[in-house]
């Protein structure tokens, strides 16, 4: 039977060439769109390189002290980060780092803009950074302050040309001369929170980070010892803000919390406004009308189709299908519609996603279909399928067999 | 026969509800487009308000700082005569880190005369900043050495700011501030709004401050112009000069141009993307809209046979199906402009009525001209269609 | 009133030449009820279309009310079949998306009128066919009857003077064909409009005041 089925789809698909062809056109552009859309999700927050052991991380990456009329909000200081993790029990390790900065450097009379940023040693521990290269810098290095440097390989290619090994040769940034202990793997400029061309112990900062304010320019990751114990930390994390006082008399509420990437990814800056709840509604209502119109252009052509075809399901009925083997037929001609253009759409984001990385929009961005973005695609295209199938089915096994008959 | 065709749809309206959907959310969408390429453009045409080719912004990350503002404002003063005596430098000016095509904004509010101005830009710059920037002084004047004893508190306005608080009349001399203030600022000057944002995305009202002493505290920022023909050995030399002064300072030099133009590709990426995928689905639409037209007047070959044998003939037959679609049209845009009204009535963005009008106006001809197109050629058809044989077909 | 003189029509398709009507003569005076007889696909249908300038004979010459019809352009056949001719189909033709009095009114809407004027005229149209009680409602509500009788009342709103009926009769049952037949004939008596026929029924067109017999797309009688 869904051979059979098969059969009379491909015959009808080649008989209405030009209804089939807007059909395709719609479904496969609608999937491009959609895919590119998910692998740039799926790459901005779905890929955890650096930090690959996200299921055990909490991200503590803003404070915000809130008075009557004013408040403030942004990063931490060295200090708040250092004084109070340090208080906590179940953290293993905590990554404490500086936002990127701009800074310049020039070589043979060229300038080269540098990104650089302050870690300290546990930083390299809890994220999982792929050194081609070298190493990172231990604690005793960042204790000394030592003009230590790990670089990224785009920093590598810039700063040194296409040459073997870096490591042990000198960097100038900001007038120092810092030593490379090694290369690491580009971190595209969308991971805000880890990416950098330098990143250069905190301790040789010309800032300083001994300041006991509570701003300052730094965030911090928290590792759990284990999956399980991460409700655990951010419970500890939550109670020991509750009991840190304020910082002046100007303000009466003090708020910073230990969260998942995601949550502190999209954070606003703001307590009042969630950042997960812009961010997915804003998504939703893109996708929601974006699909809304190929859908419904989808439905108009089906039912134009289907109408075209009245003396066909006239016969049918005549013979003896039901209602429901017709409208089953006809899904299922549909479904067959939409996986090919869903064949012609993976191959149009392949070569969209191949134009994106080439023209390079973002810095290390590099877009790719993994499975988890073939897979919505997947989804999408039956969902498709059997939206824009469905109506124009139920159309359809409502046709009268007489008047259907005679419409010929 | 306007009637007639309207009864027409009328009873057909079952049949005609999703194509109008089809066509309302494409206005939507053309709306929305449509709106932001007005935005753009309103802003685009505006002038730049300065001259920014060959302004370098000097960032100065963890400065010098110390209680004795006299000994601080030595530190600047020396570090300016340094860089000034550079030889490609023409001039500069200390500024608060809210320069043009920076992310940093320095923004409050102002009610004046009972009207509240929200987003309102705080610049502080230094007398020297007329000439770094090139500035376009469109009435009385800007800072200069006297205005340091003046009795009043001074302020400079840009237009944007004029326009929402003076309107048309004259501001300088005036006095601004917000309503319960006693101490108000007198206006010496007005100047052109500087696109701080871009070339595309609107800079808001402004207010400028002349720095005074112990300003040096925290103007992070120093402005540079230099000579057209300053190269990247030069700028090297600039570095390396203020980082041997400035030992324990992060020293970041950037240039207006390239900042400019990082900036309108922020703004303009969206629109491009935008762009692109509105442009497939209105293709995808006007596809559809044709598939669909084509198919109905297939379908009514019977009903436009009778017309013509009754006295219609091929352009009447002709235009009454383009009609037919075109009525539909303005059934879907007028429910759609209803939407698309309360954007300027309700004020969602913050943009000006006009730009909400221009691009419902713009939106509404496109819909016409793509239904005019779609079904333009299905009409023809259907004039074509022989009424002897279209009557004995059935 | 219609006056046709050696009439042909040729179709072609890429192979073959079909001769639908080898040199008609006929002439129909003002007043008269014809009929057309004869079997499937002897030109009959061709014969009424070229009467109603729906479709030009390849040879011969065709004048109605005096007018020869030959170098009307479009537009001028479009007024010409809106003012003199009135058309009554056996498949009734009736647009079913639209109100019965609005059908009726069809005619009307491609000549100056006003739309008190129209609905005036539409209304007296269906009186005269005695479906002055259903103007509200939509043709697929109607019997077949009663929509063949909608449709004499589009072909009679406009007061034409000929009314070229294709198998008025074809899809209905005897009874209700008497019933559309009477109406013809008293139309013809009373109005004094001239009426061609084409009939399979001989009952029918024996009612009629003249019989022409087409085999083969000749006259036979």
């Amino acid at each position: 039977m869904l051979k059979n089925y098969f059969k009379i789809a491909i015959a009808v698909l080649r008989r209405r060439k030009f209804f089939t062809f807007i059909s395709l056109f719609g479904i496969s552009f609608t999937l491009t769109i959609l895919m590119v859309l998910t692998a740039f999700i799926d790459k901005v927050i779905g890929d955890n390189y650096p930090d690959k052991k996200r299921d055990r991380l909490l991200y503590v990456n803003r404070i915000e002290q809130k008075g009557k009329d004013n408040m403030t909000s942004g990063t931490l200081s060295y200090y708040f980060l250092s004084h109070y993790t340090g208080m906590m029990k179940t953290p293993v390790k905590v990554a404490i780092s500086s936002g990127f900065n701009g800074t310049n450097t020039y070589v043979n009379n060229k300038k080269i803009a540098v990104s650089y940023k302050y870690t300290n040693a546990e930083f390299w521990d809890v994220m999982d950074y792929d050194f081609t290269e070298g190493k990172p810098f231990n604690k005793q290095e960042v204790d000394n302050a030592d003009h230590v440097a790990i670089i990224s390989e785009d920093m590598k290619r810039q700063y040194f040309g296409d040459v073997g090994p870096v490591v042990g040769k000198y960097i100038e940034a900001d007038n120092v001369n810092y030593r490379v202990l090694g290369v690491v793997k580009n971190v595209p400029v969308t991971s805000y929170m880890f990416f950098s061309d330098i990143y250069l112990p905190y301790t040789v900062s010309k800032a300083d980070y001994k300041s006991k304010s509570y701003g300052g320019g730094y965030m911090g990751v928290l590792l759990a010892a284990s999956k399980d114990d991460v409700p655990k930390m951010q419970a500890e994390y939550e109670n020991l803000m509750k009991r840190v006082p304020v910082e002046s008399k100007d303000y009466q509420h003090l708020y910073s919390h230990a969260n998942s990437f995601f949550r502190s990814y999209v954070d606003t800056g703001n307590e009042a406004s969630s950042g997960v709840f812009i961010v997915v509604t804003a998504i939703s209502i893109f996708v929601f009308i974006f699909m809304l119109l190929p859908t419904l252009n989808l439905v108009n052509i089906n039912i134009t189709r289907i109408m075209e075809r009245s003396s066909e399901i006239g016969v049918r009925k005549a013979f003896g299908a039901s209602s429901k083997t017709l409208v089953y037929q006809f899904i299922v001609e549909n479904l067959i519609l939409t996986l090919l253009g869903g064949i012609i759409g993976t191959l149009l984001s392949v070569i969209a996603l191949w134009a994106i990385n080439n023209a390079d929009l973002i810095a290390n961005l590099q877009l790719s279909i993994n499975f988890t973005v073939l897979f919505i695609a997947l989804l999408a295209c039956l969902i498709f399928g059997f939206l824009s199938g469905v109506y124009p089915a139920w159309r359809m096994s409502k046709l009268n067999v007489v008047t259907a008959l005679k419409a010929q | 026969m306007f009637k007639h065709l309207f009864k027409l749809i009328w009873n057909k309206k079952k049949q005609n509800f999703l194509l109008m959907t089809e066509m309302l959310v494409s206005f939507m969408v053309l709306f929305a487009v449509f709106t932001l390429m007005v935005y753009y453009y309103d802003n685009y045409k505006k002038p730049m308000g300065f001259k920014y080719q060959d302004v370098w912004v000097i960032n100065i990350n963890n400065s010098y700082q110390t209680k004795n503002t006299d000994s601080l404002d030595l530190y600047y003063e020396t570090l300016r005569k340094i860089i000034k005596s550079l030889p490609q430098v023409k001039d500069l000016s200390f500024v608060s880190g809210n320069v043009p095509f920076s992310n940093q904004i320095n923004q409050g509010g102002l009610t004046f005369k009972g009207k509240h101005i929200d987003h309102l830009n705080n610049f502080t710059a230094e007398d020297s900043y007329k000439e770094t920037m090139d500035l376009d002084v469109l009435e009385g004047r800007w800072y200069n050495k006297s205005d340091a004893v003046s009795k009043y508190k001074l302020v400079v306005i840009d237009a944007d700011l004029k326009e929402a608080t003076f309107g048309k009349e004259q501001a300088v001399g005036k006095l601004l501030g917000n309503d319960d203030d006693k101490k108000k600022m007198k206006v010496i000057g007005v100047i052109q709004t500087i696109k701080r944002n871009g070339d595309y995305v609107k800079a808001g009202p402004g207010l400028y401050f002349r720095a005074d002493t112990g300003s040096f505290r925290w103007l992070s920022k120093i402005l540079v112009k230099v000579s057209p023909g300053a190269d990247a050995a030069f700028e090297g030399k600039l570095y390396k000069t203020m980082a041997g002064y400035m030992k324990n300072s992060n020293i970041e030099i950037e240039h207006l141009t390239n900042k400019l133009k990082d900036t309108n590709y922020f703004a303009v990426i969206p629109m491009i993307v935008l762009s692109i995928v509105s442009c497939f689905l209105i293709i995808n639409v006007a596809l559809g809209l044709f598939g669909v037209l084509w198919y109905n007047i297939n379908k009514r070959k019977g009903e436009i046979g009778l017309r013509r044998a009754i006295g219609a003939t091929g352009n009447s037959v002709s235009s009454q199906l383009v009609m037919e679609s075109m009525i539909l049209a303005t059934l879907s845009l007028i429910i759609g402009s209803f939407f698309a009204i309360q954007f300027p009535l309700l004020n969602v963005f913050d943009l000006s009525a006009h730009i909400y009008i221009i691009g419902m106006l713009l939106s509404i001809i496109f819909v016409y001209l793509l239904v005019l197109v779609c079904s333009l050629y299905p009409g023809r058809q259907a004039a074509a269609i022989y009424p002897a044989v279209a009557l004995h077909e059935e | 009133m219609i006056r046709l003189q050696n009439i042909e029509k040729v179709y072609r398709t890429d192979t073959i030449e079909t001769l639908a009507l080898n040199s008609i003569s006929l002439d129909i005076a003002k007043g008269e009820f014809l009929s057309i007889m004869g079997p499937s696909g002897c030109g009959k249908s061709t014969l009424l279309n070229i009467m109603g300038l729906l479709d030009a004979p390849s040879k011969g010459m065709i004048k109605i009310a005096d007018k020869s019809t030959e170098n009307l352009n479009d537009k001028q056949l479009a007024q010409f079949r809106n003012k003199t001719l009135g058309f009554i189909f056996q498949s009734y033709h009736l647009i079913n998306d639209l109100q019965v009095l609005d059908n009726v009114e069809l005619p009307l809407l491609y000549r100056d009128t006003t739309a008190k004027e129209r609905k005036r005229l539409a209304t007296e149209a269906l009186e005269k066919v005695g479906l002055a009680n259903r103007v509200k409602h939509f043709p697929t509500q109607l019997s077949g009857g009663q929509r063949q009788r909608v449709a004499i009342a589009r072909a009679i709103v406009g007061r034409p003077d000929i009314i070229l009926a294709d198998e008025p009769t074809g899809n209905l049952d005897s009874a209700m064909g008497n019933e559309i037949m009477e109406i013809l004939i008293n139309l013809n008596r009373n109005e004094g409009t001239t009426i061609v026929m084409v009939t399979h029924d001989e009952n029918m067109a024996q009612k009629t005041h003249r019989l022409v017999r087409l085999f083969d797309g000749s006259q036979v009688q």
